[in-house]
């Protein structure tokens, strides 16, 4: 094997694995022209392409970021007013109750003086009818005893 | 020689054949060229530029399809090139490493997977373009240049100041390495994409059917490991020569 390279590499005329000619630095003129376009054609437009979506990517993130400080302040700022309105809610509640229970009571009270008032007005009536009955009573009586006084004298 | 003769001659194997040191000459003025080369290189980097042009023909902020696929490659590449020479500087050098990573990962893929073999040319037989030592050496070449023009730009002539660091005696290891680098870059490219395709070729002439696909798998691999050393170690060469000492991490 080893000495068929050798062969291979001495016997060829002109030629040989080690034949060093202008294949060498017309390769190196090609090679620079294919890196030359490769970076017009491949390098530049695709590196652009992947810088562009990185930064996209980051200003992406970085707004999204803002939005959700944004969202999360106002979230905060509506439990606030939630908070607030809630403890104002309950004191218009409160304060309705106490209202109603004062209106209550007044009404109550209102009621048992208007009932004293009617009852004593109704016992002074009762008196008067009395005091009339009785006086009624008392002439009857007398005329009575008028009528046999003089039906026996 | 008769050997390789017997071989190239026994017309049934002729899919098996193996030819080395063999090229088709083109002459221009009286300039020789491995022709061989230059046609599959034609067709690798018809192939890269191909492939680039669909993938950025439009391109989506949602990659889908052959955008996607490119946009992971470059990701590799440029995670590649970051880690050797620094988030700092990397990005001029990655038209440098992603060409030379892709360019020698598509050569020698297609190499490996297309039975080039089958089309007959003149003289030679058609191959990776890294099978041709003239590739490596002027990938190698390329490199060398690369990591002076990176090491003498950021410093000047400070870079060969620092050849003394961190003390005089690395002077003659480093102007050595300067020579070795070029070397066994090329060598090691060159010499396990040859070692491969013999593998292979022998394999597949004692043993037609089935017995060689493990080694042409392991051929793959090894293909894809040979094109991220060489891109690792160029750029980490031209990290080396970037680096400012007393900032080392």
């Amino acid at each position: 094997m080893t000495q068929w390279i050798l062969l291979a590499a001495e016997t060829a005329e002109g030629g040989g694995l080690f034949d060093l000619d202008a294949t060498l630095p017309l390769m190196a003129i090609q090679f620079l022209i294919l890196a030359w376009v490769l970076n017009k054609l491949l390098y530049s437009p695709l590196g652009k392409a992947i810088d562009d979506r990185a930064g996209y990517v980051q200003g992406q993130l970085s707004s999204a970021k803002d939005k959700k400080a944004n969202t999360l302040a106002i979230a905060q700022q509506y439990e606030q007013e939630l908070k607030d309105v809630r403890k104002e809610s309950q004191q218009v509640i409160a304060q309705a109750q106490a209202e109603a229970q004062k209106i209550v009571s007044d009404q109550v009270q209102q009621a048992q003086q208007e009932v004293i008032v009617e009852r004593q007005k109704a016992s002074e009536e009762i008196e008067t009818e009395r005091a009339d009955a009785f006086a009624y009573l008392e002439q009857k009586v007398e005329a009575l005893s008028n009528q046999i006084v003089e039906k026996f004298v | 020689m008769d050997l390789v003769n017997t071989l190239n001659l026994s017309h049934y194997l002729n899919l098996a054949a193996i030819e080395i040191g063999e090229h088709l000459y083109w002459e221009i003025g009286n300039l020789k060229l491995h022709g061989q080369v230059f046609l599959v290189s034609w067709f690798v980097i018809l192939i890269l530029v191909i492939v680039s042009f669909l993938a950025t023909k439009n391109i989506q902020r949602i990659p889908s399809g052959i955008q996607n696929f490119m946009e992971y490659i470059l990701d590799f590449i440029r995670g590649l090139a970051k880690d050797q020479i620094g988030e700092k500087e990397y990005r001029p050098w990655v038209p440098f490493i992603g060409t030379l990573f892709l360019f020698i990962f598509v050569s020698n893929w297609s190499g490996a997977l297309i039975p080039w073999k089958l089309i007959e040319i003149p003289e030679g037989e058609l191959a990776a373009p890294t099978l041709d030592i003239n590739t490596t050496v002027a990938f190698a070449l390329l490199t060398s240049g690369a990591y002076f023009y990176a090491g003498l730009k950021k410093k000047g002539l400070a870079y060969f100041a620092d050849y003394a660091q961190p003390s005089p005696i690395m002077v003659p290891f480093r102007a050595i390495e300067d020579f070795t680098r070029p070397l066994s870059l090329s060598f090691r490219l060159f010499g396990n994409i040859l070692a491969d395709e013999l593998a292979v070729g022998v394999l597949v002439l004692l043993v037609p059917l089935f017995i060689p696909l493990p080694l042409m798998l392991l051929g793959l691999f090894t293909s894809a490991i040979q094109a991220l050393i060489f891109a690792t170690l160029a750029a980490s060469y031209i990290g080396e020569a970037m680096e400012v000492h007393g900032e080392e991490h």
